[in-house]
């Protein structure tokens, strides 16, 4: 009973975080906010300056169009092994233009068995979502896709 | 601190399946760039931003979680199963609240 009032409850919340948008300004509208980061510093905060290059690999699921700019859908999934040696080491999720660029840093082990991570993001208009992807001997590679944001994070 | 579940998906799995791992916590997740339309001031930034999973006690997946995450998070990893115990999630937001989730690891085979 617990479990369907617990789910009752975040479904019923998710129309008023719709409602309650704007939740995000986008780089050039936003307020300084403490976090606030562009894609090429974050990447640079990440990467150290390697080269990082586009990967098939990566299979990254996106909405083509989001009716809803506070709460888009983001899946994911690493064609890599997740051996002890050889592993999907990190995910990392950007709206490439939110005021802080950066939505999550997923860290992994071999004990994941996947390299694949899902969450739901806030765009603040159209714009591409990158996955960077991190593995254990130091590389980097990157997918990105576009979402149309029908009613932005400022609508 | 809010809510929070932690969903084992499929239900049922044996040692060596790879099964998913959904977290989600009710927590508003403030940017710090919105105003109170009737006070006219800044709501202030509010939002989980460190999640760390574990299994057994191990830590599998931890992560840095920032404000352009959704309200009411959902975050999703898969996990190895290699015995029966339980999956732990801890969960701290910027405000310095915290909070932890469980849920048992329990192998048909």
């Amino acid at each position: 009973m617990k479990r369907r009032s617990f789910l009752k409850t975040v479904a019923a919340t998710a129309p008023l975080a719709m409602m309650s948008a704007p939740v995000v300004l986008s780089a050039k509208e936003a307020p300084k906010s403490p976090n606030a980061m562009d894609l090429k510093t974050a990447l640079k905060t990440i990467t150290g300056g390697k080269a990082v290059k586009d990967s098939d690999k990566i299979k990254l699921t996106v909405p083509e169009i989001a009716e809803n700019g506070a709460v888009v859908p983001v899946k994911v999934n690493v064609d890599h092994p997740m051996e002890a040696n050889n592993y999907v080491k990190a995910i990392h999720v950007f709206a490439t233009q939110n005021a802080n660029v950066r939505c999550a840093d997923v860290h992994l082990t071999p004990m994941n068995g996947k390299g694949y991570f899902a969450t739901r993001v806030k765009l603040a208009k159209s714009q591409n979502v990158m996955a960077l992807v991190e593995l254990s001997d130091g590389t980097f590679m990157k997918a990105e896709k576009p979402v149309k944001v029908t009613i932005g994070g400022c609508g | 601190m809010g809510k929070a579940l932690v969903k084992i998906k499929p239900k049922k799995y044996k040692v060596g399946d790879i099964v998913k791992v959904d977290f989600i916590a009710i927590h508003p997740m403030e940017t710090g760039l919105r105003k109170d339309k009737k006070t006219g001031k800044i709501i202030p930034a509010k939002y989980i931003n460190d999640v760390k999973f574990y299994y057994n006690d191990k830590l599998f997946t931890s992560m840095d979680i920032w404000e352009s995450t959704s309200t009411n998070p959902y975050l999703s990893v898969n996990l190895k199963i290699t015995e029966p115990g339980k999956v732990k999630v801890t969960f701290k937001d910027n405000t310095g609240e915290a909070g932890e989730k469980s849920k048992k690891i329990k192998p048909k085979v």
